[in-house]
């Protein structure tokens, strides 16, 4: 029974591991609909803007969000306007996934160059001490990036369905055109998204940093993953992916331990493929009709 | 008429100038990923040929001729391939060395194979390299056997005295990144210890871009394992230490099988209080008895002079060893071509312990350096040091109390 509770605790923080880095590509692929594969590597150079503010300032690695986040949120502004939006003029969505394959291609090797291929370890600052509930032992740092994650995600959803600007977004990703009729300034609403999205993933970075050894391959690690949670929570729900993040921790945590460490991967996308055979538009995503998207 | 004349003299004059030139240098290709993924370790690679091709120049060459060695770039398969090709027919090298990854390798030595040039593989150890039948290629480094075989020698021999226990009473544990490189690894620390009657009780892979071993972590812990036997890369190697420290897993004994446990980075991530007395099979390191690697003192000297800083891994050590063995073969024949090259390597017979890397050299089955063997290392203070065998090591192997 204890180790079922461990092996649940181990899978519920793999879980907020997965929410967290996916927060920033639910607005950008679930809500606007950009695919954006360099989603990884934003994570990667925030890992390694935290480790350099950490090791160089002996400052407490959270304290790197001051630097990261807006340096993100100007990354992902940049990428927007110099890549995706020229690319949305060419009217097929396929050049955007060649373009941020690219990208990615080009940031990890760029990221070699500058770095080198060793692991860069940002001092943990007791972020791995245990913390202990009953049979149950986890880390500090596991816990603040469940906990983080939670509030980012219902802080977004607070976001887009309370503001003005979060409803300008939604109406962009609904119908570009009739957006831009209503007085929207679709090209600024973009620009912001993928800002917002980014620097997501530079809170994500300053969390994750300190827990796992960065290298310039480490967003590979997470960006499939990241993928899959979006859509198996349903594209354009953020709470969905919240919960479809928790659900792929928890599969794959039981399956690694219960199944065997080798087909821990089987079971995850067993599932998942299984999930859009029975719920084609995700476990919490509406139906998905993509008539009124426009072109 | 008069104008052609001038021109075919020109022409021949030149021709002769070029042939002399080339009668100078001897050519060869350094075949490794200098740039991309592999890039740090290829280029670790390549710096111990190059000091072995320095040595050999300054004591007046091969066959009194100056080596020149001619750089490839295997950033991957294909390149390794077009690389190999360029160097062949474009830059006509006698031979070539290289690749520490085995991939590149492998794709490499294709080409070399089917244009009859002699290939040297110095650094790569899939069993794949050698078990192809080629005919030109010869590896002087020891393999992913020698690694599966030495953990076990170290099981029988070294670790279960040291815990107090009879070998076949300890419980096995075999994990391992589910690539190619940890596969075969694992693959012969299964055949060796089954050899051994030891027990395995269980055996699992993973992908080496894995997030969690919390899982594999209690499995072990559940099942009880005395000694694990990891073969992994840098960051899966810091997440099973990291995460078996955190779970309170202490095993007896955990084997890495080289990768990510020969690496300075790994003990400086995982912390050095946690990583103390996790032993490695890998390649001859550095902090080894010198009495058994003559010359390794020489070697550090020169490496340090040329490159300014210390040697980053074993992988130069061994490249230079096995380049400058060879090389130094070559002054038993005459000429270049690829018949008297293989006959000469043929010919070599080095006993263990006078070379800077402790194991001897025979081509033997597969043109398999025969005496090519792996050291057990330790980690103690913060240092990986020799501790197996015993005339290569410089501290006893030491035990959790």
């Amino acid at each position: 029974m204890d180790i079922l509770l461990q092996v649940l605790a181990n899978g519920l923080m793999l879980g907020g591991l997965f929410a967290i880095v996916s927060v920033g590509l639910t607005l950008i692929f679930g809500i606007v609909k950009v695919v954006n594969f360099a989603h990884g590597e934003f994570l990667m150079l925030g890992m390694y803007g935290t480790y350099l503010v950490t090791t160089g300032l002996g400052l407490h690695p959270f304290v790197a969000v001051i630097a990261v986040v807006p340096a993100l949120f100007v990354l992902g502004v940049l990428t927007q306007r110099l890549l995706i939006q020229p690319l949305m003029a060419a009217g097929d969505d396929h050049i955007q996934i060649f373009a941020t394959v690219g990208l990615s291609t080009a940031l990890i090797n760029l990221a070699l160059l500058a770095f080198g291929a060793d692991i860069a370890n940002t001092p943990p600052h007791g972020l791995r001490a245990p913390v202990v509930i009953g049979p149950v032992r986890v880390l500090a740092g596991q816990v603040v990036i469940l906990a983080a994650a939670a509030v980012l995600v219902a802080g977004l959803q607070l976001f887009l369905s309370r503001t003005q600007t979060g409803r300008a977004i939604r109406a962009v990703a609904q119908n570009r055109a009739a957006a831009e009729l209503m007085g929207i300034d679709v090209g600024r609403i973009y620009a912001l998204t993928f800002g917002i999205g980014a620097a997501c993933v530079g809170v994500a970075a300053v969390l994750v940093a300190p827990l796992y050894p960065t290298s310039p391959t480490s967003g590979t690690y997470f960006v499939l993953t990241a993928f899959v949670v979006v859509v198996l929570g349903g594209l354009g729900s953020i709470g969905g992916a919240f919960g479809g993040a928790i659900l792929i921790g928890l599969i794959d945590s039981l399956a690694g331990f219960y199944v065997g460490s080798d087909l821990r991967e089987v079971a995850v996308f067993g599932v998942f493929l299984l999930i859009l055979i029975l719920r084609p538009s995700g476990l919490f995503g509406a139906r998905l009709t993509l008539a009124h998207v426009s072109p | 008429m008069r104008h052609a004349v001038v021109t075919r003299t020109a022409v021949a004059v030149l021709l002769g100038l070029a042939a002399t030139a080339a009668e100078a240098d001897v050519r060869f290709g350094a075949l490794y990923p200098f740039s991309g993924q592999l890039a740090l370790l290829g280029e670790e690679s390549a710096r111990g040929l190059e000091i072995a091709v320095d040595e050999i120049n300054a004591a007046g060459g091969v066959q009194g001729e100056k080596v020149v060695l001619v750089r490839g770039d295997a950033v991957d398969n294909n390149q390794a391939i077009g690389e190999a090709r360029r160097l062949i027919s474009l830059e006509r090298v006698a031979a070539i060395f290289g690749s520490y990854s085995s991939a590149r390798s492998i794709a490499a030595s294709q080409v070399a194979e089917l244009s009859g040039v002699p290939y040297f593989e110095l650094g790569a150890v899939a069993d794949e390299v050698t078990g192809r039948g080629l005919k030109f290629l010869y590896r002087t480094n020891p393999t992913a056997e020698d690694m599966g075989k030495l953990a076990v020698e170290m099981i029988v021999g070294k670790v279960a005295a040291g815990l107090g226990k009879k070998p076949d009473e300890l419980k096995i544990g075999i994990i391992y990144e589910d690539s190619s490189y940890g596969t075969s690894v694992a693959g012969h620390q299964k055949k060796f210890a089954a050899g051994a009657k030891l027990n395995v009780v269980t055996a699992q892979g993973y992908p080496a871009a894995t997030l969690d071993m919390s899982s594999l972590v209690l499995d072990l812990k559940r099942r009880g394992v005395d000694v694990v036997l990891q073969t992994s890369y840098l960051n899966d190697s810091v997440l099973f230490l990291q995460q078996a420290n955190e779970a309170g897993f202490k095993p007896g004994a955990i084997i890495g099988g080289g990768g990510g446990y020969s690496m300075q980075p790994t003990a400086d991530a995982v912390g050095h209080g946690i990583i103390e007395g996790v032993l490695d099979t890998d390649f001859t390191q550095f902090l080894v008895n010198t009495r058994y690697t003559p010359g390794i003192e020489g070697f550090v000297d020169a490496y340090r002079k040329k490159y300014n800083g210390s040697p980053r891994s074993g992988h130069s050590l061994n490249n230079y060893v096995g380049a400058k063995i060879i090389l130094q073969e070559l002054n038993t024949v005459k000429g270049f071509t690829p018949d008297t090259i293989t006959r000469a390597v043929k010919g070599i017979d080095v006993k263990p312990g006078v070379t800077a890397v402790g194991y001897g050299f025979k081509f033997g089955a597969n043109n398999q350096n025969e005496r090519a063997a792996m050291m057990g290392m330790q980690w103690q203070n913060g240092k990986l040091v020799t501790v197996y065998p015993d005339e290569a090591a410089v501290a006893p192997m030491q035990f959790r109390k």
